[in-house]
């Protein structure tokens, strides 16, 4: 069947998305003229110094979960993958448990069982509710991490692995030389979905008590006390977390593009 | 019945683990209590999300831009926001404007805005997938259909449909997993799900390790169900020469 | 207007059919006529819209100019969606690839349109269907699934679910390209003896041997035109136009040599000549 010759030159972003950006233009404009007058929109910039702290409180669990998981799940993943079944199995267990177990059950787990401080010699180290959070959410993110190299690692053409090895490398050299080298790039947007959703996970330290974005909405919320600050207040949750993650599941969806070898 | 519960309260109290709460009358019903709704929210979820994820992908292969678009917007929107803050939007937010509007005529209870937002939330990744399989159906199979003179309503159901649902079938099955460890989340609004009776047993008896225990099987146990329902449905489905 | 005796009106025939894709011209002008009981093949280059021809006269794409008649039907006026659909109850059409449902057995394949289309009984539908699998040589396979049977028995269940509906006329798109040179062979035959039965065909080939021994009229085809038609003998043998002389050059087996580089070392034939040490 013939093809229809699509050759237009590619139209630079602003241009594409014109509209979209006259519209937000215009929100950010009518916020700013009617910020003075409506006491709603006044609360709104008087607490939104407190809300940044917040999400920014949020975005530091995030990532040092993802940090700490990603860690974590390599080296499970790496053990899962040994021939030895003494390491395997516990690997394996390990991915299991941490996979099916929900995230809030997760948290509270952590937060419980830990003890608020630590006794390192004669000092007492504090240990804030946000670590326990940001630990509990690395453990479900270390078996997913584990779960995205074993399929970076099973998505490699077994071919591969038949002509490293008819090239006469050994085991360890075809995992340094050959397959991890591929696997980085394949593994990159499925870990980069996974941190998306951590992040939205860490919507849940606010019911374990940390001050986070939610938590000062809340707060914020009860204080006002007015039905459309309510509203507003977590249309504005909405709004951050939306502005955060989606740029991010963007950013996936083209790197998927670009390494799609299928 | 309570001489095996005190048989294992027996046991595990050999491991150092403090079960003895299961010998409370009052608090073993409000846990059998909590397992119960859990179920109950996990069945109403599977069957709305299911729904509600059929009704998106429809809208959002319909070709037609007026319904493509809110539906790609809502999707986007429910993907990238935390379930939590969702959930407190429809609860706190709208079911406060629905109580002002209406007063005590307002029908719907914190287990009913948790159905809904868990079912509308998986129903937008579960039309994701519905999706993707509508759009792996090749375009060579739908168009010797035509050629066999089908209307575009035989086409649907008999090639279409079908096609789609057995691509898209592995990913619905782990988004029905993901959503049955979502409604622990219902206990934040005070939904008496097992999480929530959890809570309520461990403040009093700190023993929130064995309670954690008991949690963790029950999801598990829950999560196997739906993982086995799944390999059943994809081995009744299955077609020979794709997938293995 | 092809030169060979017209007895009656001719079942299939199309007039300066004119077709664009965007703004990309496809077919620029086809004459075509196909009598009932003949056997037409549609032979060209790649891209020069032999598949498009065929997707014409069975409604699946609408040409921007010109008439297309099968029967009494005028299908280029055929405005409704439901018009063209009893069209194609008429007229058959095997596609390259994933032409059959793989989620059916082939049995099911070959009962679900004469069924649901045609309002024919299951007992009524299968018993015809066994016959036609009996015809095509796959009787022993009527509860296998598609995924479970070779590219060349899978088309040839593709051609029993398109007599299944007892069509007047069968279009072919190119349908042994797609196959190992081993099993074209089994494909070929069903369709000879369709021909030799008198089914009205309409082929899309690259198997020129197969094209010469059972078309009695062949159209060549090239960038959307068609250059010259005429009888097989005429075509294969005596070719008028320049470019058809070249394509058939092609087509029919001189692929080109490479020529010979004697003094390049790493050339495997050289390989012996020259000491490699290892």
């Amino acid at each position: 069947m013939a093809i229809e010759s699509s050759v237009t030159a590619p139209v630079a972003w602003s241009r594409r998305h014109v509209g979209k950006l006259l519209l937000l233009i215009g929100a950010v404009l009518w916020l700013l003229w009617f910020a003075p007058q409506s006491p709603v929109l006044k609360a709104l910039l008087q607490w939104s110094p407190a809300l940044a702290v917040g999400f920014g409180q949020n975005i530091l669990i995030s990532l040092v979960a993802i940090a700490l998981g990603s860690v974590l799940g390599l080296l499970v993943g790496a053990l899962a993958l040994s021939p030895v079944r003494l390491l395997r199995l516990p690997a394996r267990i390990w991915v299991q448990v941490f996979r099916n177990a929900p995230w809030l059950v997760l948290i509270y787990f952590t937060t419980y069982v830990f003890p608020f401080e630590i006794k390192i010699g004669s000092t007492y180290l504090s240990f804030p509710d946000w670590v326990k959070v940001t630990i509990g959410l690395a453990l479900p993110a270390s078996a997913n991490v584990a779960e995205i190299f074993r399929g970076a690692i099973a998505s490699i053409p077994s071919t591969q692995w038949e002509a490293a090895r008819s090239l006469a490398f050994t085991r360890g050299q075809i995992f340094r030389s050959i397959i991890l080298p591929q696997c980085f790039k394949r593994m990159l947007p499925p870990w980069m979905n996974l941190y998306a959703v951590i992040t939205m996970g860490t919507a849940l330290a606010s019911l374990v008590g940390v001050h986070d974005v939610i938590d000062t909405a809340q707060i914020a919320s009860n204080t006002v006390n007015i039905t459309g600050f309510t509203v507003v207040i977590y249309l504005s949750l909405l709004v951050l977390f939306f502005a955060y993650c989606y740029p991010i599941s963007r950013l996936t969806q083209r790197l998927e593009r670009r390494y799609a070898f299928y | 019945m309570s001489h095996w519960l005190e048989l294992f309260v027996h046991w595990t109290a050999g491991f150092g683990l403090n079960y003895s709460f299961l010998l409370d009358a009052y608090q073993r019903a409000t846990l059998v209590q909590g397992a119960l709704t859990t179920v109950l929210l996990c069945l109403f979820t599977i069957v709305g999300s299911l729904l509600s994820g059929v009704g998106l992908a429809a809208m959002l292969t319909s070709g037609k831009p007026w319904l493509a678009k809110p539906a790609r917007v809502f999707v986007e929107v429910t993907r990238n926001t935390p379930t939590l803050v969702q959930l407190y939007c429809a609860f706190l937010v709208l079911n406060m404007l629905l109580t002002q509007a209406v007063g005590a005529a307002n029908p719907l209870t914190p287990f009913a805005w948790v159905v809904i937002v868990i079912s509308l939330h998986k129903g937008a990744f579960h039309a994701e997938a519905l999706r993707a399989g509508i759009e792996a159906v090749p375009a060579v199979t739908l168009e010797a259909a035509s050629s066999l003179a089908f209307n575009g309503r035989q086409l649907l159901w008999n090639v279409q449909l079908p096609l789609a649902l057995r691509f898209a079938l592995p990913s619905l099955i782990n988004n029905l997993i993901d959503l049955v460890k979502m409604t622990a989340v219902a206990s934040a609004i005070a939904v008496g799900d097992i999480t929530y009776a959890s809570i309520m047993i461990w403040t009093q008896s700190d023993n929130v390790l064995e309670l954690m225990i008991l949690i963790l099987s029950f999801f598990g146990l829950l999560s196997f169900i739906v993982n086995c329902v799944g390999r059943y449905l994809e081995a009744r489905l299955r077609m020979p020469g794709y997938g293995h | 207007m092809p030169s060979t005796e017209t007895v009656a009106e001719p079942l299939v025939s199309l007039r300066d059919l004119h077709l664009s894709f965007a703004s990309n011209p496809v077919l620029k002008g086809i004459d075509l006529d196909v009598h009932r009981g003949q056997a037409v093949s549609i032979i060209g280059p790649s891209g020069s819209g032999k598949s498009t021809i065929l997707r014409c006269i069975t409604g699946l794409l609408q040409a921007q100019r010109g008439t297309i008649r099968v029967g009494a039907t005028e299908v280029h006026k055929l405005a409704q969606e439901a018009q063209r659909i009893e069209l194609r109850k008429r007229v058959g059409f095997v596609f390259q690839q994933y032409n059959l449902f793989p989620h059916l057995s082939v049995l099911e394949n070959l009962v679900i349109a004469p069924r649901k289309v045609l309002g024919r009984s299951r007992a009524d539908a299968e018993k015809d269907a066994r016959a036609l699998l009996a015809k095509v040589r796959m009787e022993h396979k009527a509860d296998a699934y598609p995924g479970q049977l070779s590219g060349g028995q899978q088309q040839r269940v593709a051609i029993a679910r398109a007599l299944a509906m007892r069509p007047e006329l069968i279009l072919f798109d190119e349908v042994t390209s797609a196959l190992d040179p081993e099993t074209v062979g089994e494909v070929l035959t069903v369709i000879r003896e369709l021909t030799e039965e008198g089914m009205t065909c309409v082929l899309v080939t690259h198997e020129m041997r197969f094209a010469e021994e059972i078309s009695d009229i062949v159209y060549f085809t090239e960038n959307g035109v068609i250059v010259e038609h005429g009888s097989a003998e005429q075509i294969f043998q005596r070719p008028t136009s320049e470019r058809t002389q070249e394509f058939l050059r092609h087509a029919l087996g001189d692929p080109g040599r490479r020529p010979a580089v004697a003094n390049d070392p790493y050339l495997l034939t050289n390989l012996g000549r020259y000491s490699l040490s290892v």
